[in-house]
């Protein structure tokens, strides 16, 4: 019994108890922290005060303490009782980067990959989230073609992987692929991008050399784009809501011809050419004074938006979550074009138990687009081309209010353009949209070091467009009326499998391996009813009763991807880094004899600051990282039934007994990927702790470019072209991506981050008989540049006669004189006095140092914080780029009475004047015509966003119990710097392509967005 | 262990299984060419589709002729729609000319495939031969069209040995190196359309299986009316006369007048005894709001087109009687104040539905084609052929009794001649032939643009008397295809 005691007493003599409190460095106390004593299970968890008590032996020397995303500190015992611990935030965010199928730590990373972090993306008043990452990362070329709502967003990684299939890179969100691209069911253009509130994702990388994205191997030619979506951390669960207002306004505008001058101009060249006079003007709105009008300003004004988003994030050390809510309205400066979304998420995991957690990321999103009722762009009945020409001496609406549709007092007519307000307000072509997307995962430990993972991921749209053109104006006018509903959806749904195994092999030797098999399939649908010439115009549906005709069509399609991948990675004393990356696929869409490709790649990496022979250099070059890598990857875009021959039924005037079948496609059972091999040779330094520059020089050789190769029409096939592996390009370039911050105390903070690419590509390939290709005002030609101009050379006007001059091919000047009545004696040589042969297409030639891709560009960001405030700007720059400006083409002609640009006003009018507008001649047609007078620099340097916001003091809102609040206004595309003449230098008429890019014809301006915003944290 | 091997095995079956699906994806809404000629129905449907091809809303379902009037002096392009094309001073990539070359090269390369496909022992011997004859006859028709766009007329040069258009009778299922085809001359592209429409002529039916068809595609009578016209163009008169009189004999059907012209107009009136070729249209496979012949004809659809003062006027068009039934039932006053002074015809009024049909030749023409022959073979005023001429005029004179020709009215064979040409531009008005009587005739004219005053002058025989062969294509061909002078 005695003994007892004293066993008891001693054992009492050798715990002793300890408390304290653990909190973050903003003082808030951390919940569920762990507190273990080293060397033991002996421990306990911070109570939701952050308080803790532990009994601990009297020999123990030191406390662990940690917590999910905390630094985990170790603090020494002593002879201390009570403890205050503060635990620093562990900086994750930034420090790991997800390739593939694996996220890896950024030291580790041996290929070329740029990260883009939420801060960027989040807030920014943009309809889709990929404007948004404009000028963020090197070499990553992003170009929003217009103002429209929907428009194409271009994205080029490292230039054009391509000639006539797409080089946008592939879009993988929380390991799923996306549905991306132009979804537009009828005259509107939607990007299916923009289902996805920015607001939602964490982070952006992009996978831009073989090494890196030859994971993802036949999608992988134009990069990779891997979105990750926000998931929750354990501790306490935040709130925030996200809000601005703010409106939009067209970023420039073209100035055109007031009633007065146009009435002038237009009078003169008739004068000049000997005719009468055909422009009046006229009071048709009953106000006494003659009609005058402003189209640009009837069809524009200050389109409203607004945001909100509430996000909810936390968890546990066994389950995190992150859901949020938001809505987007985005009213466009175009009257009643506009973009609503409303998008909902939930992400969590689950740790099951310690070996097996789940994962769920879902979103579910709505959106519905109000498009511009009658055609865009360039259509007669679009915007901006109806503003731009229509009669200014006209007025909107007549003395009874209605539209006023006829031609005034004029004598001649604009043609097929109706009065531009009446199609905004009277067509409408509206969209709506639902967006499912979702991948559930599964991750077992199976044993120490291997990890299986399951994935199923889908994505899932549906959307129905309505569309109506009234029969009193524009398009419906010579149908009466039409209406015409598409329903169509798209699903893609994926699985992957892998297994990774990871072993430390004695001290030096790092083993990690990954095997995996993957299934795609990407089905789409469409169901389309028309109802052409209406009766009665109240009654919304098409049915038969109510429309002379009624027809529909369907549509559908499917392709689906079966692989298998593996990644191996040796790592030798943590700084020599070998990986070896191989994946399989076999296509659907390709030839029998084709439909399995193969992409290896490799790279090497040597982290040379950690030698010991570097030990005196790391206090400046703290980090030094070399790498190289070479791989395959492929591109598959190429449709689903590409390389079929078939046969499709047609119509012969719907006649009884009379059925019809036309070859609709030649077909060509040895149709297979495009490959591109390149070569990647980077660094990564990291200077005084506060620069990291990422520099990386590449060359990539694109061969068996699968091209709808342009044939004679002799042949007969349909749009005279046949899909065959042809084309080679090849691109160099060097790119480079530097972070610094440069002042980081209490009170300031300033840091920039600024990235640089050059590239330069050239054609080395295209048929067998290296004919040229041909796509807008450009050409494919080997040898030259991808998408090098050819067009005819603008040799000025003269300044002794007022004419037109050009250069034939051989650099002679031949100038046009429309006065001379004869038509084959009007071109002369320079002086007048020798009759010349017309300049025609044959004088065009190909100008190789003028190609819509520019050769420097990039973008610059800097961050000031002061006290509370903080202050950032973006800017955005591109050097090098042509474009041929359409837009002003078209409103410089001399044979129409559509309205003029004001650049008419230089029209030579006295001998000796040098200018680049001829005389005004009425029926001139030559001088307009398509050459380099309308091919213009698109450099331009761009203030994508500047934003000022305030922090308010902690001390004001904690008694609101509010944690952050931060107010801030910004402008989205405040200033572009400019000589471009025309919409922007950015405009793209042609969408999407390789060759035809560059044309400005008559998009859309870009907005300009103001915003007033807040941003709170509970 | 066990594990990883485990998981692998699964692995590997896993992949194996999806390959095969991948293998499985077939296109659900289209055929194969093996399946199309090996079953009687689809081979005819597959020669079917070669008509379609002429019925491409670029060409032959109305556009081509309305270019063939557009180029002539009686039709203004009043609305502009077709910018520079009518004003005789057009640039190589014109848009109008390259979309008809396609589109004519299109619906021959259909009928090759279709000649090239079909088997004897799938359709029949007989069968086999009409469905050649009749893929001969597109054939021949489209490269008719074709040659008397983009290159001179017949006697341009004394031997018609300036450069025609590419002649294609092969079918080419890859990108062949022998599909660039080099042009051939005027005279060898006449020669070749006469071989194909003689040949079709012996193996095509008198009628198809309903009179519908037998209106639009090939019959023995189509191939020996549209034979007359080219023999015309050629300046054979023996031919000529010879070939429409079997038509007007009966040989190959029976073909009437109507008693008044704008009975073969309109809907309800595409298949009287009076249609011998016409392209169909229909309510839904019509060329569509901004090709079809009623939108660019009828005041009520586009406007585009409007009758010319110099086709009206009596000045210009002396032959044009002031009573002439056709200036009230085929030329419309305008209904809009906007179109004041504006006449459009009346030939095209289906504006709702479009489905004008677009004629191709009728038994006027033939008729009209054996007088005019005939007055050329004779030594002086031919009565046959005046007789001919009457049968066309007579139904739309005020008066027949005191306004009909008479061997008397006219003094000498050349006024005869006058007078056949003249009826046949009033007769044939806006229905694809003016510029094509021109240009055969080799005269110079004058037409009027758009503001309904200014006057733009086509010279015979200059360089862009003729429409551009496509410069896209040229450049397609390295040098094999020549572009026309000038462009």
């Amino acid at each position: 019994m005695l003994g007892l005691v004293c066993i008891y007493t001693q054992l009492l003599a050798q715990n002793r108890t300890i408390s304290g409190k653990i909190k973050d460095d903003k003082g808030s106390a951390i919940p569920n922290a762990s507190v273990i004593i080293q060397g033991t299970n002996n421990g306990t968890a911070t109570g939701s005060d952050g308080s803790f008590s532990l009994s601990v032996p009297a020999n123990s020397k030191i406390l662990i303490i940690s917590s999910v995303g905390m630094e985990t500190r170790q603090v020494t015992i002593g002879n201390q009782s009570s403890f205050d611990i503060v635990l620093q935030p562990a900086d994750q965010s930034m420090t790991e980067v997800v390739v593939g199928y694996t996220t890896i730590n950024k030291r580790a990373v041996s290929g070329s990959v740029a990260k883009i972090g939420s801060a960027d993306i989040e807030n920014r008043p943009v309809m889709s989230f990929d404007q948004a990452l404009t000028g963020k990362a090197a070499g990553v070329q992003i170009n929003t073609s217009s103002g429209l709502v929907g428009d194409n967003v271009i994205i080029r990684i490292r230039g054009a992987a391509s000639l006539s299939n797409s080089s946008q890179p592939l879009i993988v969100i929380d390991g799923t692929p996306m549905v991306q691209g132009n979804v537009g069911q009828l005259y509107n253009p939607a990007n299916a991008l923009s289902d996805l509130n920015p607001n939602d994702i964490e982070s952006v990388e992009v996978l831009k050399d073989a090494s890196a994205s030859a994971i993802y191997g036949s999608r992988a030619s134009g990069g990779v784009i891997l979105i990750s979506t926000k998931k929750g951390k354990a501790g306490t669960t935040k709130v925030n809501y996200d809000g601005y207002y703010g409106y939009t306004q067209p970023a420039t505008m073209m100035s055109v011809l007031k009633a007065n001058d146009y009435t002038t101009v237009i009078n003169k060249m008739r004068s000049n050419a000997g005719l009468g006079d055909v422009i009046k003007s006229g009071d048709f709105n009953g106000d006494g004074q003659p009609d005058e009008t402003d189209w640009q300003d009837e069809t524009y004004h200050n389109g409203p938006t607004q945001s909100h988003n509430l996000s909810l994030s936390g968890g546990t050390n066994r389950m995190s979550f992150y859901g949020s809510v938001s809505y987007l309205d985005f009213s466009n400066y175009i009257i009643n074009n506009r973009l609503r979304r409303a998008s909902s998420r939930l992400n969590a995991t689950i740790k099951a138990t310690d070996w097996l957690t789940f994962g769920l990321n879902t979103q579910y999103s709505r959106g519905y687009q109000y498009g511009i009722g009658s055609g865009t762009g360039g259509a007669a009945s679009g915007v901006p081309l109806g503003p731009l020409r229509y009669y200014p001496n006209v007025p909107v609406r007549d003395t009874n209010g209605n539209f006023y549709l006829a031609q005034g007092n004029n004598l001649l007519t604009v043609g097929i353009i109706p009065n531009p307000v009446a199609p905004l307000l009277g067509n409408f072509d509206n969209y709506d949209t639902r967006r499912f997307i979702a991948s559930g995962y599964l991750e077992a430990q199976i044993m120490k070091g291997l990890k299986f993972k399951s994935q199923y991921g889908v994505d899932y749209r549906a959307g129905y467009d309505d569309q109506w053109w009234s029969p009193d104006f524009g398009d419906g006018q010579g149908l009466g009326g039409v209406a015409q509903n598409v329903d169509d959806e798209n699903r893609n749904w994926n699985w992957f499998n892998t297994l990774s195994y990871n072993k430390r092999i004695g001290t030096k030797h790092d083993l990690s391996a990954l095997a995996g098999i993957e299934y795609t399939k990407r089905m789409s649908h469409y169901v389309y009813i028309s109802g052409i010439g209406i009766k009665d115009p109240s009654l919304a549906l098409i049915t038969t009763s109510n429309y002379n005709s009624v027809s529909a069509d369907e549509g559908f399609g499917e392709n689906a991807l079966a692989s298998y991948f593996g990644n191996l990675t040796y790592t030798f004393l943590n700084r020599y880094i070998l990986t070896g990356n191989f994946r399989a696929d076999a296509y659907s869409g390709f030839g029998k004899n084709n439909l399995t490709g193969y992409f290896p790649s490799g790279s090497i990496a040597w982290r040379i600051s950690d030698e010991s022979f570097f030990e005196n250099l790391k206090k400046t070059v703290t980090d030094l990282k070399l790498r190289g890598s070479y791989g395959i990857t492929g591109n598959q875009n190429i449709g689903n039934y590409t390389a079929f021959a078939s046969y499709a039924s047609v119509s012969y005037a719907e006649l009884a007994g009379a059925s019809a079948l036309n070859l609709n496609n030649p077909g060509n059972a040895n149709l297979k990927w495009e490959r591109t091999g390149q070569l990647d040779i980077g660094a990564d330094i990291g200077l005084f702790n506060r620069v990291t520059i990422n520099a990386d020089y590449y060359e990539k050789k694109t061969k068996d470019l699968v091209l709808a190769n342009p044939v004679l029409a002799t042949l007969g096939f349909p749009n005279n072209s046949i899909t065959q592996n042809i084309g080679q390009i090849e691109t160099k370039g060097f790119e480079m991506g530097v972070t610094s911050d440069n002042l980081k105390n209490k009170t300031v903070t300033w840091t920039t981050s600024f990235n640089f690419a050059y590239n330069k590509n050239k054609v080395t390939g295209t048929n067998t008989t290296n004919t040229d290709l041909f796509g807008g005002n450009s050409i494919a030609r080997v040898g030259q540049p991808l998408g090098a101009y050819y067009l005819i050379r603008w040799a000025g006007v003269n300044p002794q006669t007022g004419w037109a001059m050009f250069y034939d091919a051989t650099g002679n000047i031949k100038m046009y004189n429309p006065s001379i009545a004869t038509a084959s004696q009007r071109w002369t040589d320079e002086k007048g006095t020798t009759v010349v042969s017309a300049i025609t297409s044959a004088d065009r030639v190909v100008l190789s140092d003028k190609t819509p891709y520019p050769k420097y560009y990039g973008g610059m960001s800097n961050t000031f914080t002061f006290k509370g405030f903080d202050m950032s700007f973006d800017l955005q720059y591109s050097f090098g780029a042509w474009i041929y400006n359409q837009t002003l083409s078209g409103l410089m002609g001399y044979t129409s009475v559509t309205n003029k640009s004001t650049e008419i006003f230089d029209a030579w009018t006295s001998t000796g004047q040098v200018t680049d507008v001829p005389k005004l001649y009425w029926n001139d047609n030559q001088w307009s015509q398509t050459s380099t007078r309308w091919l213009e620099k698109g450099d331009f340097v761009r203030l994508r966003n500047i934003q000022v916001g305030y922090n308010i003091p902690r001390t004001i809102i904690s008694r609101a119990k509010i944690n952050t609040l931060r107010v801030y206004g910004q402008i989205q595309n405040a200033y572009t710097f400019t000589q471009y003449k025309g919409i922007d230098p950015e405009a793209n008429a042609n969408g999407n392509t390789n060759i035809g890019l560059g044309i400005d014809n008559n998009r859309p301006y870009l907005p300009r967005t103001i915003t007033f915003g807040l941003s709170l944290g509970l | 262990m066990k594990k990883i091997f485990n998981s692998s095995i699964i692995l590997i079956v896993l992949i194996s299984a999806c390959t095969k699906k991948v293998e499985e994806i077939q296109p659900i809404d289209r055929i194969t060419p093996d399946l199309v000629y090996t079953s009687a129905a689809r081979a005819e449907a597959a020669v079917v589709g070669a008509y379609d091809g002429l019925q491409s809303a670029e060409f032959l379902s109305g556009r081509a002729l309305i270019y063939a009037d557009l180029l002539g002096d009686d039709v203004i392009d009043f609305n502009g729609f077709f910018g520079d094309f009518p004003k005789y001073n057009m640039l190589a990539n014109n848009g109008i000319a390259a979309n008809m070359w396609t589109a004519g090269y299109n619906a021959i390369a259909r009928a090759n495939r279709a000649i090239a496909g079909i088997k004897p022992s799938v359709v029949g011997e007989d069968k086999a031969k009409k469905l050649i004859a009749e893929c001969k006859f597109v054939r021949a028709l489209a490269h008719f069209y074709l040659v008397n766009f983009y290159a001179q007329g017949y006697t341009f040069t004394a031997d018609a040995s300036h450069p025609g258009i590419p002649y294609v009778t092969q079918s080419y299922a890859t990108n062949d190196p022998a599909g660039n085809i080099p042009r051939g001359t005027v005279k060898e592209n006449y020669d070749a359309i006469i071989k194909d429409f003689t040949e079709a002529l012996a193996d095509l039916p008198l009628t198809q299986s309903s009179i519908a068809l037998t209106k639009t595609r090939g019959t023995k009578a189509a191939a020996a009316s549209l034979l007359s016209r080219v023999y015309l163009y050629k300046e054979d008169w023996t031919n000529a006369k010879t070939i429409a009189g079997r038509v007007i004999a009966g040989e190959f059907g029976n073909f009437s007048l109507n008693a008044i012209p704008e009975k073969v107009f309109g809907p309800g009136n595409y298949t009287t005894s009076e249609t011998i070729f016409s392209i169909p249209n229909s309510v839904n496979d019509n060329p569509n709001t901004n090709n079809a012949l009623p939108q660019h004809y009828a005041e009520l659809g586009r406007g585009d087109l409007t009758v010319s003062q110099l086709f009206r006027n009596a000045a210009t068009n002396p032959y044009f009687l002031s009573n002439d039934r056709r200036r009230d039932s085929l030329i419309a006053k305008n209904t809009k104040t906007a179109n004041a002074g504006n006449f459009y015809t009346r030939k095209y009024p289906d504006v709702a539905t479009r489905a004008d049909w677009a004629p191709i030749i009728r038994y006027a023409e033939v008729l009209l084609n054996y007088a005019e022959a005939s007055a050329r073979m004779a030594a002086g005023v031919d009565a046959d052929a005046v007789a001919k001429l009457n049968l066309v005029r007579n139904r739309s004179l005020a008066d027949p009794a005191t306004q009909a020709y008479t061997v008397a009215s006219f003094a000498t064979k050349q006024d005869l001649i006058n007078a056949i040409l003249a009826e046949r531009r009033i007769e044939l008005a806006f229905e694809g032939h003016r510029y094509f009587d021109l240009k055969r005739t080799k005269q110079s004219f004058v037409r009027i643009d758009a503001d309904r005053t200014t006057q733009i002058t086509a010279t015979y025989g200059s360089d862009k008397y003729i429409l551009p062969i496509p410069q896209t294509e040229v450049d397609k061909s390295d040098g094999v295809l020549k572009q026309n002078k000038g462009y």
